[in-house]
């Protein structure tokens, strides 16, 4: 079976062979369907009309002979209630009625018990055929109660003439009995007292004869039954008088022979298909006149429809012979018809090997196939052009990722790479990652230190792939330029913002976020622009508060708004972009800030916050979340995790001087007595005057317009480690730490205007910071203290 | 000595062998009251088997005719035992014939009253009932007048024609023979329509095997063997009711009886539980002094009897 299938499966001949006889076989067997119903029904309404027909004629036979019966029994009767006194004529009349009637079995015309005074109790006039002669006796005796015979007591009990159950009628005198039936009817007086009864019988072997000879069909046979079932005609004599028609369903319950037998004996007429003896028939069924007796014709269904059935195995062997035929000339045709093919499929082998140049077959032909061939041809044309434009492709393809591959690595040099860490530095550790999607990728994040501060951005490029990778690059190299001069976050945005808005032709943006941590105090200063929250990994996790700013790229005249917050000892600041909380599964699912947050409180838990080991974390989760799926977007982390342990500041001196530069001396000796105060040597001493008188100067300059007089605040304070001075005025906001630093490496014709001041500040001094608190200029100078 | 042995032996064969051999002088011709059927299966079984070839009587089964009812075959000495009923039995021995039950087989009442139409019998007060024209109804007769039903009694002569034809309300039939044919006839029994006169305190045994006393005092030990026989042929049927069936099909088709198997395996179920005591639930075969008292004392009530027969003149 299984290599049939396989053959079936490997031969399309075969395959649409099959199919067209399947659906030819279809269409004939419905078509056959019902035309064998419809001639099946027509055959069968024509066996009933056929049947019936038999069944009504026969009954007219037998109720033409009953009739006469009962003509000459109301005649005799006629007779005997005008002289129901004379005996002897009662012997005259049973004669008259055989004579007349030689068919007739026998005649009985008994009386009541004494009716006649000089008969005694018995007497019946009762005349039977013996032979050819006719014998007339009286009748009823001690052994004959004639009075209690059916035949006399149905008439009194019924009230009106009727016909007898069949009964083995015993003649006495010649010890011979014959089954019969009676028609008897009662005589009365003229008050209509019944004074006996007359009583006509028939012998059913006629009868018998008549009902067994009808036979419509070959194997049909008849019965007759009585009003209690009792078959009276069957073909199987060993029922007829001993069973009914009840009898085998005492034994073997059978519902239809019970419900026949019971709309026989009830005098109904009709038609009914059961099984008898295991054969299918039909039982036609009809009461014989008024006798109770019903005859039923019974018509194996085998020889009503054997005609029909020939003619339909005939025409259903033709049908399936013609099916097979057409089965075969189909294969053989098709078969013929699809060689082209094979052969076609030969060569197409060959070309898919690899020999383009395979001569193909030509076929002469302008149906499908030849159709099929001369595309095959074009194709094999085409796949040979096509061929070479991918080679060619391939060729360019390769360059495009080599210059790809050389994008990313350029795009990844331009991220900071050393991350300071708790060894590196004593305030801050930071940890960056950044997983583009594709090659090259739109994400970024920087960082870097100047003075005492930590510059820091991260930001997420609008698209994907070349083009947002060069928007990236472009953004972090403003974001290095800008900030270089501008140390609060919200300049440095705008002045992002302007410049990229206006060279903006693509119409990109970048959603950044820009950072500058104060180290010494861990004053965060911050804008956000479009981007997402960063979150706060320290005594909990929570969300940074971000200003609703646009992303940088679309307006070139947004102001940013600056944001502050402050940074405690141990917390870290975890940047993301929406790489992370859209990481899609399998399922298009995404991870979602829940999960970042969840993430980041349980390595909060586990005392894992540090930058390494939460972007450790959250990639790890987000890699088991995403499982196999494809990353669908690039994905940046960084974190900033703010370790500066503050130590005790002790204020030494303190000393305000008014902006007047006559006052540089008591400066001078300020810084003197507070540097020998710390225990500073001569030379640090020298520096620390150098870089202070520099910074006071400047203000006492430059920090109000001329000519007005005002306050400078000098503040000097210590720790363990450094020296710390503080200078305080209340000028116009300026920042020198954002001054170009002059380039000392040239000829002083050559260096630009400024700069000196700042320069000569970062040599002597450690640190140098400016912040602008409220309206006032604060500068602090720190120097370590060596011992 | 020779002698004394031969004398011996001589007296051990006459008494084994000479007094079946006289016993068989005298053949006892059995009518049983009614045409072959498995009404009288055990006597058929018997004289098939050979019990009463084995108890050493010789018997022959005749069976009555329309001219020679079972009675008059006894009153005429031309059968010396014969079935009856027990109520038939009262009658008779009432009449003046003097009777001996040397067997009886019933144990209780096999009559019913079926009613057409499903009606409850009891409700059918004054209304048309079949009754056999040779009897058997005794008790039937008595209900009617004790109940107060007053049926007209419409006496037939043999078969359920009367009441198939619907020319009676009710018939009366023994549970073994008319019901069953009324049954084949397509009649539908209920409880309802359904009188069980068993039930109803009219619970008198029915067949008996009787003879006159006159013969039964002369042939006393080959009426007790012919009962003996008798008895083991019942015995043997109910042990064997398949056989007992096929030797009951063997005497039906031989008398040309309009009857079938079916018809007599139900017949042969029915009698051989009529034979199964209700009160000691075994067959007992034998009379019981208070059911011959029961009737005796409901026909003589009703004046089917002139007096009371007691349970003695029945008894050996």
């Amino acid at each position: 079976m299984r290599k049939l299938n396989a053959y079936i499966r490997r031969k399309l001949s075969v395959r649409v062979s099959l199919w067209v006889v399947f659906f030819a076989a279809i269409i004939f067997n419905v078509a056959l369907g019902f035309l064998f119903y419809q001639a099946r029904e027509a055959v069968r309404q024509e066996a009933i009309n056929r049947a019936m027909q038999t069944l009504d004629k026969t009954s007219l036979r037998v109720e033409g002979i009953l009739n006469r019966v009962e003509v000459a029994s109301n005649m005799t009767k006629w007779l005997v209630e005008r002289h129901p006194d004379k005996a002897d004529s009662m012997f005259v009349y049973s004669r008259g009625i055989l004579l007349n009637n030689p068919d007739f079995y026998n005649c009985s015309i008994a009386f009541e018990p004494y009716h006649f005074e000089n008969k005694g109790r018995y007497f019946s006039a009762y005349t039977k055929y013996d032979g050819d002669s006719i014998r007339t006796i009286q009748g009823g005796s001690d052994l004959y109660q004639y009075f209690f015979a059916d035949w006399y007591l149905m008439p009194q009990l019924l009230g009106k003439p009727s016909w007898t159950e069949p009964y083995m009628d015993l003649d006495v005198a010649s010890n011979t009995s014959e089954m019969v039936t009676s028609y008897c009817q009662g005589i009365v007086d003229e008050h209509g007292q019944m004074i006996g009864a007359i009583n006509v019988s028939l012998s059913l072997n006629w009868l018998s004869h008549t009902i067994s000879a009808v036979k419509p069909y070959p194997n049909s046979y008849s019965i007759m039954i009585g009003r209690g079932g009792t078959y009276f005609v069957h073909p199987d004599s060993t029922r007829i008088t001993r069973q009914t028609i009840f009898t085998q369903t005492l034994e073997q319950p059978d519902t239809a022979m019970t419900a026949l037998g019971r709309a026989m004996t009830h005098g109904q007429e009709g038609v009914r298909r059961m099984d008898l003896g295991g054969e299918a028939c039909y039982v036609f069924y009809k009461p014989l006149g008024q006798t109770g007796c019903s005859m039923a014709i019974v018509c194996p269904e085998s020889d009503i429809f054997s005609g029909f059935d020939r003619l339909r195995r005939t025409i259903m062997a033709i049908v399936l012979g013609g099916l097979l035929i057409m089965l075969y000339a189909f294969i053989r045709i098709i078969t013929r018809e699809l060689k082209p093919l094979r052969r076609l499929a030969y060569e197409a082998e060959a070309i898919a090997s690899g020999q383009f140049d395979t001569p193909l077959p030509d076929f002469q032909r302008v149906d499908e196939i030849g159709q099929l061939s001369h595309s095959f041809g074009n194709m094999q044309q085409s796949l040979v052009k096509y061929i070479e434009e991918l080679k060619d492709t391939t060729a360019q393809k390769t360059v495009i990722e080599r210059d790809l591959l050389v994008a990313s690595r350029i795009q990844m040099g331009m991220l900071p790479e050393k991350f300071p860490s708790r060894d590196d530095r004593d305030d801050v550790q930071l940890f960056a990652s950044l997983t583009p999607a594709k090659e090259v990728g739109g994400d970024l994040f920087d960082f870097y230190f100047r003075d005492e501060k930590l510059f820091f951005c991260i930001g997420d490029v609008s698209g994907k792939g070349v083009p947002a990778s060069l928007f990236m690059a472009v953004t972090r190299s403003i974001f290095r330029t800008v900030s270089a001069h501008e140390s609060m976050p919200d300049r440095i945005m705008t002045l992002m913002n302007k410049t990229i808005a206006d060279m903006n032709k693509t119409h990109m943006f970048v959603t950044l976020f820009v950072g500058v941590l104060d180290l010494p105090t861990g004053r965060l200063h911050y804008c956000n622009a479009g981007h997402d929250a960063p979150l706060l990994v320290g005594a909990g996790v929570g969300e940074l508060p971000c200003d609703a700013n646009i992303p940088v790229g679309f307006m070139p005249s947004w102001q940013y708004t600056l944001q502050e917050t402050h940074i405690f000892t141990g917390t870290t600041i975890f940047l993301f972009t929406d790489g992370l909380t859209e990481a899609m599964d399998a399922d298009n699912a995404q991870f979602q800030m829940e999960r970042v947050t969840d993430v980041a409180t349980e390595a909060l838990a586990n005392g894992q916050q540090e930058p390494h080991q939460l972007i450790n974390r959250m990639t790890e989760a987000v890699h088991q979340f995403v499982g196999d799926a494809e990353q669908s977007d690039d994905l940046t982390m960084m974190a900033i995790q703010y370790i500066k342990q503050q130590s005790t500041e002790q204020i030494l001196k303190r000393i305000v001087l008014p902006t007047d530069l006559q006052e540089v001396p008591r400066l001078n000796a300020f810084v003197e007595e507070v540097c020998h105060d710390v225990g500073f040597s001569h030379d640090d001493t020298m520096q620390v005057k150098v870089a202070v008188e520099e910074a006071v100067v400047n203000v006492m300059k430059y920090a109000y317009p001329a000519g007005q007089r005002h306050d400078v605040t000098i503040e000097a304070a210590c720790n363990t480690l450094r020296l710390k001075f503080t200078i305080i005025d209340s000028g116009r906001p300026f920042d020198p730490t954002v001054q170009t630093v002059a380039d000392t490496t040239l000829p002083a014709k050559e260096r630009n205007i400024g700069g000196l001041g700042i320069h000569i500040m970062r040599q002597n001094m450690d640190s140098i910071n400016y912040e602008r608190l409220g309206n006032l200029n604060v500068l602090t100078v720190r120097k370590k203290i060596h011992n | 000595m020779c002698r004394l042995l031969l004398c011996a032996t001589f007296f051990i064969l006459h008494s084994s062998f000479f007094i079946p051999l006289r016993a068989q002088r005298d053949t006892i011709v059995f009518t049983p009251q009614w045409t072959a059927q498995a009404q009288f299966a055990g006597y058929y079984v018997a004289e098939a088997k050979g019990f009463y070839r084995q108890a050493g009587v010789k018997v022959r089964i005749e069976h009555p005719s329309a001219t020679q009812p079972a009675m008059s075959r006894l009153r005429s000495g031309e059968c010396q035992a014969t079935t009856l009923q027990l109520c038939q039995a009262l009658e008779v021995v009432d009449g003046g014939t003097s009777l001996v039950n040397i067997l009886q087989t019933s144990m209780n009442n096999a009559m019913v009253i079926v009613s057409a139409r499903d009606k409850d019998p009891l409700t059918q007060k004054g209304e048309r009932v079949g009754i056999w024209s040779v009897g058997f109804g005794q008790l039937a007769i008595c209900m009617s007048i004790k109940d107060h039903l007053d049926y007209k009694w419409v006496r037939f002569a043999q078969n359920v024609n009367l009441f198939v034809t619907g020319a009676l309300d009710a018939t009366l039939a023994m549970s073994y023979n008319e019901y069953y044919q009324l049954v084949q006839a397509g009649i539908r029994m209920t409880d309802k329509n359904v009188y069980r006169f068993c039930d109803h305190g009219y619970n008198v045994q029915e067949d008996g095997i009787y003879m006159t006393r006159d013969y039964y005092d002369s042939h006393k030990e080959q009426a007790q063997r012919f009962a003996l026989a008798s008895r083991k042929g019942w015995e043997w049927a109910a042990a064997h009711p398949q056989e007992a069936l096929d030797i009951v099909m063997e005497y039906v088709d031989k008398n040309h009886i309009a009857t079938n198997r079916v018809m007599q395996r139900l017949m042969l179920e029915e009698v051989l539980r009529l034979q199964v005591d209700r009160e000691s639930h075994r067959r007992e075969f034998r009379l019981r002094p208070d059911m011959v008292q029961l009737a005796s004392r409901l026909m003589a009530e009703h004046k089917m009897l002139n007096r009371e027969v007691k349970y003695e003149e029945l008894k050996e």
